[in-house]
């Protein structure tokens, strides 16, 4: 899973030459073998690395503050999301509904590297959503259709439909 | 009718995502788009002007070179755009106005921004670029309009009226709340991405944003928030507008800018009148004509005190005649009756306070009933034709109360109401735009102190008793032998159309 959405984030950061990784771990855990020095471990050092290495770094965040909130919610991804037990989905889905009310991406005004991951992380639980649940979680899905949207991102997973107008109004707002 | 929308948009999603999904399996990652042909020109304005704003933030996303003329030598807003040079290529002196470097030329800035765009922003599909154009027309004709005439009082450029203002108030909170319901489910106006459409409704929303939306106003429309806000911390919006910074508090009438630019209109102002004979097209000159006299006073003034031909018209607007200028001051205060009527009970508390209040110098009360029942069918086209009539009357607001009652079933009904107006004639005639629906009723003054008018009052208030003072009692007593007795419609079947709120 974790390699796969790591060579979609290669493609999506225009880098031509793909990566071998490897896997570490019960968790499988996903290993860069460095060139030069230590082996790379864990999706988010390996995506950073990344970004870095495409010369995107303002995937990063543009300010010390937006960093700071894209690695957080780049933790929030790994700790929260990734494993996470089918009964505690719906404690996520109404942070970050909660969360994006007001913001159109995750960390400021900008298209982050915290908006790529989590779109890869969450894609699972989004798309098992019934459509009345789409519309509980109106600020995901209307986050989550717009990256998906997004030039460049999708590419190893499958669209998610997302509805414009309403089916069940009467429900929550 | 609910799942056939549902049915459609399904469709056209799956669609648009996989011709997604095909565009962008070629381009380049993060190349957002190709500019096949970059215009490049000069744009002038004087400095600040948001429409301006549209075409240089328009230019950033397609990376067209666009050299600004706001300030001397370049352009001197009020001298360049009278001379006959740039006359002959833009005939209505107005800025902006935009000159290609290949002599192409164009005016209105909604033409230009268009120009200078590439086509990711136009929208590219027809059915995009369309939507655009509808966002596009949507802020000029909904959005400028009101928040002109609530904004330009609080930077002292117009005279403060607070009807206008307060209507201003609520036409922008319908187009809010149009906007907001959009923007639920969706990002961005059109698309997955920035469009033209959205450069030109945030940048016709910037100075209500800027100057009055405080946050107590905007908290019902947090969608559009989040919307602007995004949409102004673009780097290409940001490039252009700079920091935008939300309004904490709503700006009032500045009174005292008001009065400072007043006396330095007052000379061209006579003019005005003088030209305004002369026909439209001297209008332009003679506003230019006033920010010289500004600026010769070196008191800088916001470029957007400068009110285009429209935006002067709109300030005219507040200002015709009250046609109820003619009356004197009345102690009864209709919309204070108005809210202890809405909010509080009829019989025990409004009715009272009418009937304590009521200024029969100052008002008079009619009977109204509609002319034409045998041509009334269902019940709901009744309900439009009445809710129509107080639409078009809506200026009347101010002056007038009324209560219509439908009548009866489908294709068996009548309408009758009781209204209220200032002064002791029909206040229908001192309108022309009042004159649609008038004719359609017969209007019978009534006696305030009369029996009949008082018992009248009280069951078209309170929407019940016996009516049998009006031909809805014939009415009522046809049904009657036919079996509707008058309580039992009043569960069954009788139509009461809700409380009149003129």
């Amino acid at each position: 899973m974790a390699l796969r959405e790591l060579s979609s984030l290669e493609k999506c950061l225009g880098l031509k030459k793909p990566n071998k990784y490897g896997t570490q771990g019960e968790r499988k855990v996903p290993v860069l073998q460095n060139n030069n020095g230590a082996p790379l471990v864990g999706l988010v050092t390996i995506a950073s690395h990344l970004v870095h290495e495409a010369k995107k770094t303002v995937l990063l965040g543009n300010s010390a503050e937006e960093r700071a909130v894209v690695q957080q919610w780049l933790e929030y991804r790994i700790a929260r999301v990734d494993n996470c037990p089918k009964d505690e989905l719906k404690v996520i889905l109404k942070e970050l509904n909660h969360y994006l009310e007001d913001k159109v991406y995750i960390a400021g005004n900008v298209f982050t590297l915290a908006d790529i991951l989590m779109y890869y992380g969450i894609h699972r639980i989004v798309v098992e959503l019934a459509i009345q649940e789409k519309e509980r979680y109106l600020n995901v899905t209307r986050w989550f259709d717009h990256i998906q949207h997004y030039p460049g991102v999708r590419h190893h997973l499958p669209p998610v439909v997302v509805l414009r107008n309403r089916v069940y109004p009467s429900g929550h707002h | 009718m609910t799942t056939h929308s549902a049915f459609s948009a399904h469709f056209s999603r799956v669609f648009s995502a996989t011709q997604c999904a095909k565009r962008h399996s070629h381009a380049p990652p993060f190349l957002l788009s190709l500019v096949l042909k970059m215009a490049a020109g000069t744009l002038y304005t004087y400095p600040e002007n948001w429409r301006a704003f549209k075409a240089q933030i328009a230019a950033q996303y397609s990376g067209a070179r666009l050299k600004i003329a706001s300030t001397s030598p370049a352009f001197t807003f009020g001298q360049t755009n009278r001379s006959p040079a740039f006359l002959s290529n833009f005939p209505l002196g107005k800025v902006p106005a935009y000159q290609g470097d290949d002599g192409f030329c164009l005016f209105e800035s909604n033409a230009i921004a268009h120009y200078l765009s590439n086509d990711a922003i136009r929208g590219s599909t027809p059915q995009a670029a369309a939507r655009v154009l509808q966002w596009v027309s949507f802020a000029d004709s909904e959005i400028i309009p009101p928040a002109s005439a609530w904004v330009f009082p609080t930077l002292g450029i117009m005279q403060f009226n607070k009807q206008a203002t307060e209507q201003a108030k609520e036409e922008l909170k319908r187009v809010l709340a149009v906007l907001n319901q959009h923007l639920n489910t969706r990002t961005f106006l059109v698309g997955e991405r920035i469009s033209l459409a959205d450069i030109t409704v945030a940048c016709s929303l910037l100075w209500p944003y800027k100057q009055v939306l405080e946050p107590s106003f905007r908290q019902p429309y947090p969608n559009v928030t989040r919307w602007f806000v995004t949409c102004v911390n673009q780097p290409q919006f940001k490039a252009v507008l700079g920091e935008v910074k939300l309004c904490e508090k709503m700006a009032q009438f500045d009174a005292k800018k008001f009065a400072e630019i007043q006396p330095k209109k007052e000379a061209p102002a006579k003019k005005e009148k003088v030209s305004k004979e002369g026909g439209k097209p001297q209008q332009q000159p003679q506003q230019q004509e006033k920010k010289e006299k500004k600026k010769e006073d070196k008191k800088p003034v916001p470029a957007e005190e400068e009110m285009d031909e429209c935006e002067a018209a709109l300030a005219a607007e507040p200002k015709t005649k009250d046609p109820f200028a003619h009356l004197p001051k009345s102690s009864f205060v209709l919309d204070e009756f108005k809210r202890k009527y809405s909010n509080e009970d009829t019989l025990n508390v409004a009715l009272p306070y009418f009937n304590d209040n009521f200024d029969r110098e100052g008002f008079s009360i009619w009977y109204a009933e509609y002319r034409f029942p045998e041509e009334l069918t269902m019940a709901f086209m009744s309900c439009n034709l009445i809710t129509g009539m107080f639409q078009r009357l809506d200026k009347l607001r101010k002056n007038a109360f009324a209560s219509v009652i439908l009548f009866g079933v489908n294709n068996d009904s009548c309408i009758s109401g009781i209204w209220v107006f200032r002064g002791q004639d029909l206040a229908f005639p001192l309108s022309d735009d009042w004159q649609i629906d008038y004719e359609s009723y017969t209007w019978r003054k009534l006696a305030v102190d009369s029996e009949e008018c008082k018992t009248m009052v009280k069951e078209y208030f309170a929407w019940e008793g016996e009516f049998k003072h009006s031909l809805t009692y014939m009415f009522l007593r046809e049904n009657a032998k036919t079996g509707i007795r008058m309580h039992v419609a009043a569960e069954e079947g009788l139509h009461i159309f809700p409380p009149a709120e003129l």
